[in-house]
């Protein structure tokens, strides 16, 4: 790096000296937060050599303004337009408009309220026996007894790929650790994923694909030339995986948190089970299932009047924002009637928002539900432990006792 | 401050005051009204604030359809009208003040 841009990023982006991707970071990202947040509408980690923003205002419009910020160099923060990186791009998430929104329509005909809706009754059935045995155990772990149990036992239906726990775990791991720098948490999880590779790489082919589900319906599309071009079924259900697998199973982990640390906002879903998706919503907000993800500057840019270099990364911190005291009044506390849905950015906005948010928000809603009929309390049986990847907020132990109603 | 008027399933008539900016769905979410749904706050994915402008002058005073809202509005529970809209892209300006819809039914 010449000396002259370094002169430049100090006289705009103010530097920002800390790792994002420190495990203490990821385990408390609180300080990190405030820190982006107050550095300026955008600053330079210069450990990486990348953009970082943590303001409300300016992460929606890196999200939103796709011709400033593309998403072709990819969500991670390498450049996948570089070699060296061997990912599988997405070809609907690392793309921009129009060719994104040419094979988001035909995915939105698969994952459309619709096809949604007939989705519901089973997710409520599954929960309610799920939740039966979880009263009758009383102490659970709320990350592998109910929100991993549940999403991998009703997704795997919805989306037509068998999941077995082991191998999703590790796959998910390396898959959000991949997408950060090549740290120590980088190289244990693409180990600890060795031996499932092999499973990952045939999962989302056509064979196997279970009948009446979305992959299904995304092959027949392919056969019916509705995609614009070949092999995006199988690319398709490879991001509809890695997407709707562990961010939901975080997302549902958050809530219990938020919802056993808060039992006030508890009693008013017990009172009131319909309300369990706005718990979801608002966890979803304080804690967003991803840290971070990537733009690229396209050309010279120019973000709340700091000018930018072409072609460098800029991480959006979803955390920061979800908690920016200059959006969200009382930003650290837990209020369900907050009704920030379609506000916070845990789902993201413009162009690339969360095609299957609506199948998160039913999951949520149906688990959540489900408990919140038969439980008058849940509470802290032990310290909530938080997971450090380098792309997520995840919790790894949720030790919770469960009272029954 | 404009006003929209909603028209129930049941018949019934609420007169909105929307904030110009706000979105009609925003308003009426707000404001408690059971017939606009609204999931996912306004992003296009869940259908459930279909509302119909019963009068045509009024639907050229609103914003541009997108190609998402038009994809999303073949997915409402209730059957599409010719003057059917997501009512959280009906983002209020002065000129709608005065404006009719009548609320889908069912939006679930």
């Amino acid at each position: 790096m010449s000396q002259a841009v370094m002169e430049s990023d100090r006289n705009q982006a103010p530097v920002l000296d800390i790792d994002p991707y420190d495990t203490e970071v990821l385990r408390s990202p609180y300080a990190f937060q405030e820190r982006l947040r107050e550095a300026g509408p955008i600053a330079l980690i210069p450990k990486y050599d990348v953009y970082a923003v943590g303001r409300y205002e300016e992460c929606a419009t890196v999200l939103k303004d796709h011709e400033a910020f593309t998403a072709k160099g990819g969500i991670g923060i390498q450049d996948i337009r570089q070699p060296g990186d061997f990912r599988v791009p997405n070809r609907m998430l690392e793309n921009d408009p129009p060719g994104h929104t040419e094979i988001r329509s035909v995915l939105n005909r698969y994952l459309s309220p619709i096809a949604i809706r007939k989705m519901k009754e089973k997710f409520e059935e599954r929960a309610a026996v799920l939740a039966d045995e979880l009263v009758e155990k009383g102490e659970v772990d709320g990350v592998a007894d109910i929100a991993e149990t549940y999403i991998l036992d009703v997704f795997p239906d919805a989306v037509g790929i068998d999941l077995p726990r082991p191998n999703i775990l590790a796959i998910g791991e390396m898959r959000f650790n991949q997408s950060g720098p090549q740290n120590e948490l980088y190289e244990q999880a693409m180990q600890k994923a060795q031996p499932y590779l092999d499973w990952f790489e045939h999962s989302c082919q056509r064979e196997g694909v279970r009948p009446e589900s979305i992959a299904h319906a995304l092959f027949e599309a392919e056969d019916r030339g509705e995609f614009p071009e070949a092999g995006l079924a199988s690319n398709m259900t490879r991001s509809l995986v890695g997407g709707g697998a562990d961010s939901t199973m975080a997302g549902v982990g958050h809530s219990l948190c938020k919802l056993a640390e808060n039992p006030g906002q508890y009693d008013l879903i017990h009172a009131d089970p319909k309300k369990a998706g706005l718990a979801f919503e608002e966890a979803l907000r304080l804690e967003p299932s991803f840290h971070v993800s990537y733009r690229t500057t396209y050309g010279e840019v120019e973000l709340s009047g700091v000018k930018l270099r072409p072609d460098t990364k800029v991480g959006v911190y979803f955390g920061a924002a979800n908690r920016d005291p200059r959006k969200f009044e009382n930003p650290d506390d837990f209020i369900i009637e907050r009704r920030s849905a379609g506000t916070h950015l845990g789902f993201g906005i413009g162009a690339h928002i969360c095609i299957g948010q609506m199948i998160a928000r039913a999951e949520a809603a149906a688990i959540l539900g489900a408990l919140a009929r038969r439980v008058k309390r849940i509470e802290l049986a032990g310290e909530p432990v938080y997971k450090p990847i380098n792309q997520m907020r995840m919790l790894q132990n949720l030790p919770l006792r469960l009272v029954a109603a | 401050m404009p006003k929209v008027t909603l028209i129930n399933p049941d018949d019934s008539r609420i007169d909105l005051d929307v904030e110009v900016g706000d979105s009609i769905m925003r308003a009426a979410t707000a404001a408690g009204i059971e017939g606009i749904v609204g999931d996912c706050g306004g992003g296009m994915s869940c259908a459930t604030c279909h509302v119909v402008v019963l009068d045509d002058a009024y639907l050229a005073k609103t914003p541009e359809m997108s190609l998402t809202e038009d994809q999303m509005l073949d997915f409402t529970a209730m059957e599409r009208e010719p003057n059917s809209r997501l009512s959280c892209q009906l983002v209020m300006s002065e000129e709608m003040d005065g404006m009719v819809v009548r609320v889908a039914d069912p939006q679930l």
